[in-house]
């Protein structure tokens, strides 16, 4: 069987991850000199607080080739194929690290790399139908073309307080065309070949909300959608009343932006990620 | 009987005089348009779209009527000022179709062509209403009609709907119910009329009697200071030639030069002295400009630049300076505040202008030619642009859509609105659906005492209109009819109000009021400095 291998910054609950047989790799956050490993050592509760109240703005960092190496050559045991999906190349040197960590490996067994081209719910998309298909018995040729023909049907939106997480950490690439407003706006950011990308703006958060809601209706045929918060679980709530109607709730993915993500987008993001059906 | 035809010159006689007879009245045109805001404009902006159309019929030295009052249509479209400027020029537009292929004109041809003229005013406008100028232009037309049944004469059939207009323009009031309120006819039927009643007395050879009478109307007070003064820049129209040279003579005559010149183009400069003089003018015959010179000296230094290609070229330069982007936008403002709010949410083009300086056509049409894009979106802010702005569809080549943003806050949310993801007409939805979610609400201080729905306004009081239609408060101070204001428009239910302070309001007073609508409303409420004249605040609910 294959086995699907991704990096923390899909967002995959660690049940889901679990229930599906998911390996996660994370990332790493720290604050000054600590070092927490993103989702294991920390809590999205407890690193939302420390992101709020700490005095020490966090940065981030990848996972190393050797980390990757010594993954693939223990799941090596179990099978001859892993496919993993990391996120956007352009966010991050996962992807590189990956490719890396695959040329060490000396055991016989098939390792597929996929740049995702985006990241956290919208990736988690991806990952989620690969570990279905991969339960069904799907072979890697056929999982790794489908995730190839579905990258340019994942589609993100996040709605935001403040861009300011976002410029700080070096990822707000076109979305800059956002900065510098005179008005206080909640802007709506999107990801578009693999980059951070401007979408709207909006004078208050329900407008935001809104357009969320209006966005996953605008596509006829969904296959699944994710939806994530990061400090505020009512709004997460409300999102997941309106959509209830649109997408099936077994389809609908819940969770929350984890801390190497939220240290980019910042404690007040609210994100929508659709699948579009084949 | 067969009465004498009448030429291209007639034409443009007859309007010229019209305008002269116009710009008399322009005050007393400009003090009774009252509606929505008493802060009138219409006769000042009837005169300067007539201003253009007269200058491209001048520089038309072709003498058949259809020619010359093609030039008319033309001119007063590039220069439409207003809605009624645009009114006027839908009436040219008319005029000129209905006089097509004559060589001359007499009354019959007259009358068809003012029943062409009314049609085109009506199609032009996307909500006609009655008891304005349309109703006065369609009554005039259906007179003159009358009239040429009996007699084909020019003067008969021009004499029969000016008679028809003047009580026209008598009967707006009770057509109209917002005049009858304020107590005034309608402004721009006023200015018809007193156009067609300029043109009708060159005809009788009156003309020397107009100089020393006014117009059938109420004394003006004030003289007329033209809007045009207080633009940030002198317009032109780039076509023709630019044709610079020097002179080198004797005994050279300054003003007899100047004099020879005037007629054979525009922005003539003369200067020098007897022996040497240098010349700058625009013209369409060059050549007949050198031909002219050649006689009385030798030249030197001469150049000749097509202007439309000099145009093409700037406009091709700004394009390469700015990075062509998808969709590019457009908008019409005024105030220091606003422009710098504007620029903070992304590139657009600032056309200067507002409530009393309505951009023209031609103006407008720049902004969109010079635009980093083939896909442009307008905003024109202001009820009285938006017909202007739908003019200028006509005249690039470029996907043009215009959303009807009919005051700034409107203007704002539309740009907010924009999706970076979505193409031209997605995005036109989009915006179009972000205005109907703004209120906005103008405080100013009203110009003259009135009546406007149902409430007694007296001068110098504030007043808030709505929308730019109603006027929901008036009061002595202005906290007061802001927050009645606000009570009325819903403020308890809106998301945001933000507060756009003018040019000549202090910041503390409008944070003050702010605090006051947080309390009273307990709604999120946001200070911006707008720098607008006119109004003293311009609040937005969302």
């Amino acid at each position: 069987m294959v086995k699907v291998v991704t990096d923390s910054c899909s967002d995959i609950t660690p049940q889901l991850a679990q229930e599906l047989g998911i390996t996660v790799v994370p990332l790493y956050v720290q604050f000054g000199k600590e070092t927490y490993r993103d989702n294991v050592d920390l809590s999205t509760e407890e690193f939302y607080h420390k992101l709020e109240t700490s005095k020490i703005h966090p940065t981030t960092s990848t996972v190393t080739p050797a980390e990757f190496a010594k993954l693939f050559t223990k799941l090596a045991e179990e099978t001859k194929e892993i496919l993993t999906i990391t996120l956007s190349e352009k966010f991050s040197v996962t992807y590189t690290a990956a490719l890396q960590g695959k040329a060490m490996v000396k055991k016989d067994c098939r390792i597929e790399v996929i740049d995702s081209e985006t990241g956290a719910g919208a990736q988690m998309l991806l990952v989620i139908s690969a570990a279905r298909m991969a339960q069904a018995g799907t072979n890697l040729e056929q999982i790794v073309g489908w995730v190839r023909r579905a990258i340019p049907r994942v589609h993100i939106r996040m709605s935001f307080d403040t861009l300011e997480y976002l410029r700080r950490g070096g990822r707000i690439g076109k979305a800059q065309a956002f900065l510098g407003g005179v008005l206080k706006v909640n802007p709506i950011v999107g990801v578009k070949d693999g980059a951070t990308f401007p979408i709207a703006r909006f004078r208050n958060r329900t407008q935001a909300m809104d357009f969320l809601v209006n966005f996953i209706k605008g596509f006829s045929r969904i296959e699944a959608v994710a939806i994530e918060d990061a400090t505020t679980p009512d709004d997460l709530q409300a999102l997941a009343e309106r959509l209830k109607d649109i997408v099936q709730p077994e389809h609908t993915y819940r969770s929350k932006v984890s801390p190497v993500v939220g240290t980019h987008v910042g404690p007040h993001v609210l994100a929508v990620a659709v699948l579009e059906a084949e | 009987m067969k009465s004498d035809l009448a030429d291209g010159q007639t034409l443009k006689d007859i309007f010229a005089s019209g305008t002269a007879w116009l710009e008399k009245s322009a005050p007393d045109i400009n003090a009774i348009n009252v509606f929505p805001v008493p802060d009138g404009d219409t006769g000042t902006n009837m005169v300067l779209t007539m201003k253009f159309a007269l200058e491209e019929a001048k520089s038309n030295s072709d003498n058949q009527v259809s020619s010359v009052a093609k030039s008319l249509a033309h001119g007063a479209l590039m220069g439409a000022r207003g809605n009624s400027g645009v009114i006027l020029s839908q009436f040219f537009r008319g005029l000129a179709r209905g006089l097509g292929g004559k060589t001359h004109f007499n009354g019959e041809d007259f009358a068809r062509a003012l029943g062409e003229a009314s049609r085109a005013a009506y199609k032009g406008i996307v909500n006609p209403v009655e008891g304005t100028i349309l109703t006065v232009l369609k009554d005039a037309s259906k007179a003159a009609q009358e009239a040429v049944k009996d007699d084909d004469d020019l003067v008969v059939v021009l004499e029969a709907a000016v008679k028809s207009a003047e009580d026209s323009v008598a009967r707006t009031p009770s057509l109209l119910p917002v005049l009858r309120d304020a107590g005034v006819v309608d402004a721009g039927g006023q200015g018809l009329y007193v156009l067609l009643d300029g043109a009708l007395q060159f005809l009788k050879g009156e003309s020397q009697k107009m100089q020393y009478r006014r117009p059938h109307l109420v004394v003006a007070e004030t003289e007329l200071v033209p809007k045009a003064a207080q633009r940030p820049t002198q317009l032109e129209m780039p076509h023709g030639y630019c044709t610079n040279f020097v002179l080198e003579g004797q005994n050279l005559d300054l003003d007899k030069i100047e004099k020879g010149l005037k007629k054979k183009g525009q922005s003539l400069i003369v200067t020098g002295d007897d022996t040497l003089v240098r010349v700058h003018i625009h013209s369409f015959e060059p050549g007949e400009i050198l031909k002219y010179a050649t006689k009385l000296g030798k030249l030197h230094e001469i150049t000749i630049n097509n202007m439309d290609d000099q145009y093409a070229e700037f406009i091709k330069m700004q394009r390469e300076r700015m990075p062509q982007v998808d969709i590019a936008m457009v908008t019409v403002a005024t105030g220091d505040g606003f422009f710098e709010l504007l620029n903070s949410l992304g590139n657009i083009i600032i056309v200067p202008g507002g409530q009393t300086m309505n951009p023209s056509v031609h103006e407008l049409w720049q902004a969109v030619e010079s635009a980093p894009s083939d896909n442009i979106i307008l905003l024109p802010n202001n009820k009285n642009i938006v017909s202007a702005a739908s003019q200028v569809q006509s005249l690039t080549s470029k996907k043009l859509k215009v959303i009807p943003t009919r005051n700034i806050p409107q203007g704002i949310a539309a740009f907010l609105a924009f999706d970076y993801d979505m193409n031209l007409e997605q995005n036109a939805q989009v915006m179009e659906k972000a205005i109907s979610k703004v209120k906005a609400i103008e405080v100013t201080r009203a110009m003259r005492g009135t009546r406007l729905n149902g409430l007694e306004i007296k001068k110098g009081q504030f007043i808030a209109i709505l929308n730019d239609e109603d006027l929901i408060a008036r009061a002595d101070k202005i906290r007061d009819v802001i927050l009645e204001a606000l009570g009325k428009a819903g403020a308890e239910k809106a998301g945001i109000v933000t507060v756009y302070y003018g040019a000549e309001t202090k910041e503390a007073e409008a944070q003050g009021i702010a605090q006051e609508i947080r309390d009273r409303y307990h709604t999120e409420v946001e200070v911006v400095y707008g720098g607008q004249p006119h109004y003293d605040y311009i609040v937005s609910l969302e």
